[in-house]
């Protein structure tokens, strides 16, 4: 376990800059017998503002590359950087300070909490920040309007479709203006119909924030929306 | 943020009703009984009157005599040589007996001795609590009664419920006046109204007058637990004549503080290592067993003499006791809590995903688990609340009222807090280091 720090400031956009920056990232998976590489010396640069996809058959390391720029898996070689800060002790307070003020993720299988109302689903990431209850809720209520669902504020998700719920998950992603959103294979789980619509919405936001979004894909017409997209193989890129 | 915490422990309860009835009950029917027995615990140790003083006390109640003798065995061993001879080796042994005896004090040496104990603030002089037998109008009433000095209405705090205590002059008197209980009175009266007081009671076909009416004592301690109260020279006046150094007395001495108990003891030890036996005596040497609150409880319970070994007795074995007691529902409940938590590892990994510290998660479950604790613990208190009542009003345990104190509800409130960390805190720390990346794939 390492225990340096990470030394992070926030909020900073590098203007122009590289938002994250992987030199020579390498992930190794070991056992007792044996080692699995499901990443190998991966180079791959995403500017701010930009909107990635990233495509490749199953077990490819897709997953792993998306939980490296995330921060919730560390690589076993190479540097990762992200807002032009470069990440090195994955286990303190800072690093997951830094998540929250810095990353948004969406998943496949939505992980919303069901025992709780949309509008406290929202307001998750917010809860680990210094923040007033009704400063909470005033944000949690301006990201559920971006993403169309102000009138199920109070709904639980058990009570949304699959497109609703996937909402709400961005509608959470995106509460705490951060400046790196990772969605892993958003539309997945969801109709073409519904896919398209959770497509716009991030378009949307890419557009009008600014925000960095990096999608891991199966689907080619949902890639062919994005800026970049980038195919791997067997943890190596191919293009 | 409690808020929310709080809304969602409120809901997973409510999601698993079979499970949150599994822990409920066990975290009340745990905190039931152990509520009981701190009550019983404040009955019997607790700083009640008349023992509200009780760490000022050093009870005296037993006298041991002791003498060492010295033995010498003299043995012959015969040994064949190989020459044919034979040869006698003498050894010789000695063997140290002692031999001890103990009883409770004679009138005449407390009276000698104990009345210039510089330390003692206060002291006082009773007998041991006999059985009495009354009968009235056909009914048989048994009365524990007990001769006191005057000078017991002031070491032990009795409350007076009508009446006055007897002084010091109805004791040199020897005045056949009583103080009673309102047990006694009610047993014996019909009564426990002041009309009692003026009275007149037969006690072993002697007649004494009722001056004064205490309410009974929570505990059913030896010194305290009479029904009726007579001067104490008023007992028969042989057992005061005595002049063995044996009685059927014992004395409590009182210190001004807690800490002036120690010197008290020291100046008993010194007394009794420099007691001068008469020559004649077969006993040389004497000891006063002299015990504070604690050691003395002990001894009354284990039935042992020596204080400091009576307190090892009684203490260890009840903490171990209490310890399992409450460590089964607690290993119990910690499993509980550990599936229960790990059916929520997707939550957590999303939680830390946003950004929560492993300690957010920590205090979470703890929170949480104290929120389950505490509707336990309501309903718990509900539970031994009536049971206490219900054992009072029907007498169940004789002689000791169980109380319902103050104390007993901060005991309950830190009782409630413990369980809730110690049955939370192993599953919550090892969820607060679950890896995120496997918990959301």
């Amino acid at each position: 376990m390492t225990t340096s720090q990470p030394t992070i400031s926030t909020n900073q956009t590098p203007a122009g800059n590289a938002m994250i920056e992987l030199t020579n990232v390498g992930k190794a998976y070991r056992t007792d017998t044996i080692e699995t590489l499901a990443l190998q010396k991966m180079n791959l640069t995403v500017p701010s503002g930009e909107f990635l996809s990233i495509m490749g058959p199953s077990g490819c390391g897709k997953s792993t590359l998306l939980n490296i720029m995330g921060l919730i898996d560390e690589p076993s070689e190479g540097t990762v950087s992200l807002a032009g800060q470069r990440i090195e002790g994955y286990n303190g307070n800072a690093i997951a300070r830094f998540r929250n003020e810095q990353l948004g993720f969406i998943f496949q299988s939505f992980h919303l909490i069901n025992d709780l109302s949309v509008v406290d689903n929202v307001e998750l990431p917010l809860l680990y920040r210094r923040m007033s209850g009704s400063e909470r809720k005033r944000l949690s209520l301006e990201a559920l309007a971006r993403v169309g669902l102000s009138n199920r504020a109070t709904h639980f998700p058990n009570q949304l479709s699959g497109g609703q719920k996937q909402r709400v998950a961005i509608a959470r992603a995106i509460v705490g203006k951060p400046n790196i959103i990772l969605a892993d294979e958003p539309t997945g789980n969801l109709d073409s119909h519904m896919g398209d619509e959770i497509m716009d919405i991030l378009l949307k936001l890419n557009e009008e924030l600014g925000t960095t979004i990096v999608m891991v894909t199966h689907d080619e017409r949902m890639a062919k929306k994005t800026h970049r997209l980038v195919r791997l193989s067997d943890g190596e890129r191919v293009s | 943020m409690f808020k929310n915490y709080l809304l969602l422990s409120l809901k997973v309860l409510k999601r698993k009703p079979f499970y949150t009835f599994v822990s409920l009950f066990g975290i009340s029917f745990t905190l039931t009984i152990l509520m009981v027995i701190s009550s019983m615990a404040d009955a019997s140790i607790g700083n009640n009157a008349p023992m509200t003083d009780r760490d000022q006390y050093i009870f005296i109640n037993y006298m041991e005599r002791s003498v060492e003798s010295i033995d010498t065995i003299y043995t012959i061993d015969s040994v064949l040589m190989e020459s044919g001879e034979m040869r006698y080796d003498t050894t010789t042994d000695f063997n140290n007996n002692n031999s001890n005896s103990t009883n409770n004090l004679n009138y005449k040496f407390l009276d000698q001795n104990l009345r210039t104990i510089g330390s003692a603030e206060n002291y006082t002089f009773l007998s041991n609590n006999y059985q009495t037998d009354v009968y009235l109008e056909g009914r048989k009433i048994n009365l524990r009664t007990f001769y006191v000095d005057a000078n017991y209405w002031d070491v032990f705090d009795f409350q007076f419920k009508a009446g006055s205590p007897f002084t010091q002059e109805d004791n040199t008197q020897a005045n056949q006046v009583a103080v009673i209980t309102t047990r006694a009175a009610i047993e014996y009266f019909g009564t426990d109204d002041a009309s009692v007081i003026g009275r007149e009671m037969v006690l072993n076909e002697r007649v004494f007058r009722v001056k004064g009416m205490v309410a009974r004592p929570l505990m059913d301690d030896q010194y305290i637990n009479g029904d009726v109260f007579m001067p104490l020279l008023t007992i028969d006046a042989r057992q005061l004549a005595q002049e063995e150094l044996y009685g059927p007395f014992n004395a409590v001495l009182k210190a001004s503080s807690p800490a002036g108990t120690k010197a008290i003891q020291e100046e008993l030890n010194f007394l009794a290592e420099n007691y001068p036996l008469p020559p004649e005596s077969w006993y040389k040497q004497i000891k006063l067993h002299n015990a504070n609150f604690f050691e003395y409880f002990a001894q009354s319970i284990v039935q042992e003499e020596d204080a400091a070994k009576a307190k090892r007795l009684l203490y260890i074995p009840l903490i171990i006791l209490l310890l399992l007691f409450v460590a089964l529902p607690l290993i119990n409940l910690v499993n509980l809590n550990v599936s229960r938590v790990f059916e929520r590892k997707g939550e957590i990994a999303v939680r830390k995903a946003f950004g929560a510290n492993p300690s957010d998660i920590l205090w979470q479950f703890i929170f949480e688990n104290l929120v389950l604790t505490f509707i336990g613990g309501i309903i718990g208190a509900v539970l031994a609340i009536g049971l206490i009542k219900y054992i009072n009003k029907n007498d169940l345990l004789s002689k000791v009222s169980l109380s319902l104190s103050p104390m007993v509800f901060v005991y309950f409130i830190i009782l409630i807090f413990v369980f809730a960390l110690l049955s939370g805190l192993i599953p919550a720390y090892r969820m607060s280091r679950t890896n995120i990346a496997n918990s959301l794939r």
